[in-house]
């Protein structure tokens, strides 16, 4: 699990998170909602420690940030993360160098599954298919927790449906998924648990499931409710 | 597959429905292997969690079981089957008597519609 606990963060007097709390359970996807703007980048920086926050706690698996967390955890950001002259070949080699978890299986799995040719270099790429690289880098990890910064942001219909895909399959499962959107309908029936992150705070949690099956409320229902209400 | 979800109810719900549709329609017959949970999750691109949730009710209801790594199977037991049935034809009923409750029409004028209806599907139609 991992435990964000009543995390602060400023950018120069602007305080942009004001005290975040959730967990992220494995076995579940859980979807951090807001619009452009509010922090959900923040958020997983923090996670990663790629950024320090000015109060409150992080823990993976109830322990602290520590070098061993990277064996347990990944972070596939919305831009492209490998050096854009790299093949996806050298790219993948430079993971499986790198990454002790990498699981060479995986990778050609999803190479193949995204139909993506090994040979192709990375600034070659369209939009959709350097996002397919980024989840390939991604999930070809053995890790616990997986964590997307706008997965389904500026890409074609056909990749979205490949990305969500990936979402309901093996590729997936027992792991902890967290994702970041500002676009929720696409992927409603997907998530487990939702977030709505709005000035600094989280308005709103709750699992997508139980809100149909209690208050016969879709997710955009309820999103609608708060920003609107 | 066949099945349109919808936002606002429950998926797993959705799921059993279309499920329940399916058997007694004839298109799945007893003991016939359904799909797999992972399978399903995939083809309606929808939680594998909310998947397990139906099969998991299914399987208390005892419409659906499941031998130890083995696909899930429709029941054999007649009991069970024409109970679904019963239970299936009832809320049909039920929906359809209250859709036309308010409307002027006699048992007999609705009796004759429904024979109607009935012989055109059975033609074909």
């Amino acid at each position: 699990m991992i435990e964000v606990k009543d995390i602060h963060k400023n950018f120069g007097r602007k305080k942009v998170l004001k005290g975040v709390s959730f967990t992220v359970n494995k076995g579940e996807i859980t979807c951090l909602i807001g619009i452009n703007g509010v922090g959900k980048t923040t958020i997983l920086n923090a996670i990663m420690d790629l950024t320090p926050i000015k109060r409150g706690e992080i823990l993976i698996d109830e322990k602290q940030h520590s070098p061993e967390m990277y064996n347990q955890i990944t972070f596939i950001p919305d831009a492209a993360i490998m050096l854009p002259g790299m093949t996806i070949q050298q790219a993948m080699d430079f993971m499986k160098e790198y990454h002790s978890v990498w699981n060479e299986k995986r990778a050609k799995d999803l190479l193949r599954f995204f139909k993506l040719k090994v040979s192709d270099k990375i600034q070659d790429l369209s939009k959709g298919n350097v996002a397919k690289v980024n989840l390939l880098m991604g999930l070809s990890l053995d890790v616990d927790y997986i964590l997307m910064d706008e997965p389904f942001s500026g890409i074609d219909i056909f990749t979205r449906e490949q990305i969500t895909e990936v979402f309901s399959s093996r590729l997936v499962e027992d792991r902890g998924v967290l994702i970041t959107t500002h676009e929720i309908s696409d992927i409603e029936h997907l998530i487990d648990k939702v977030l709505l992150l709005d000035d600094g705070v989280i308005m709103k949690e709750f699992y997508a499931e139980a809100m149909r099956e209690n208050e016969g409320k879709s997710v955009v229902d309820v999103l609608r409710e708060v920003y609107e209400g | 597959m066949n099945l349109i979800l919808n936002k606002r109810d429950p998926i797993y719900l959705q799921v059993m429905h279309f499920l329940k549709k399916e058997i007694v329609a004839g298109h799945l017959k007893p003991g016939e292997e359904i799909l797999s949970r992972r399978q399903l999750a995939n083809d309606l691109k929808i939680n594998p969690n909310t998947v397990q949730r139906a099969y998991s009710e299914m399987e208390a209801e005892q419409l659906i079981y499941t031998e130890p790594n083995k696909p899930s199977k429709v029941t054999e037991d007649p009991n069970v089957l024409r109970q679904l049935k019963s239970e299936w034809v009832n809320q049909a009923v039920k929906e359809f008597v209250s859709a036309i409750q308010t409307v002027d029409i006699t048992i007999d004028e609705v009796t004759d519609l429904i024979k109607t209806e009935m012989n055109h599907h059975k033609n074909g139609g």
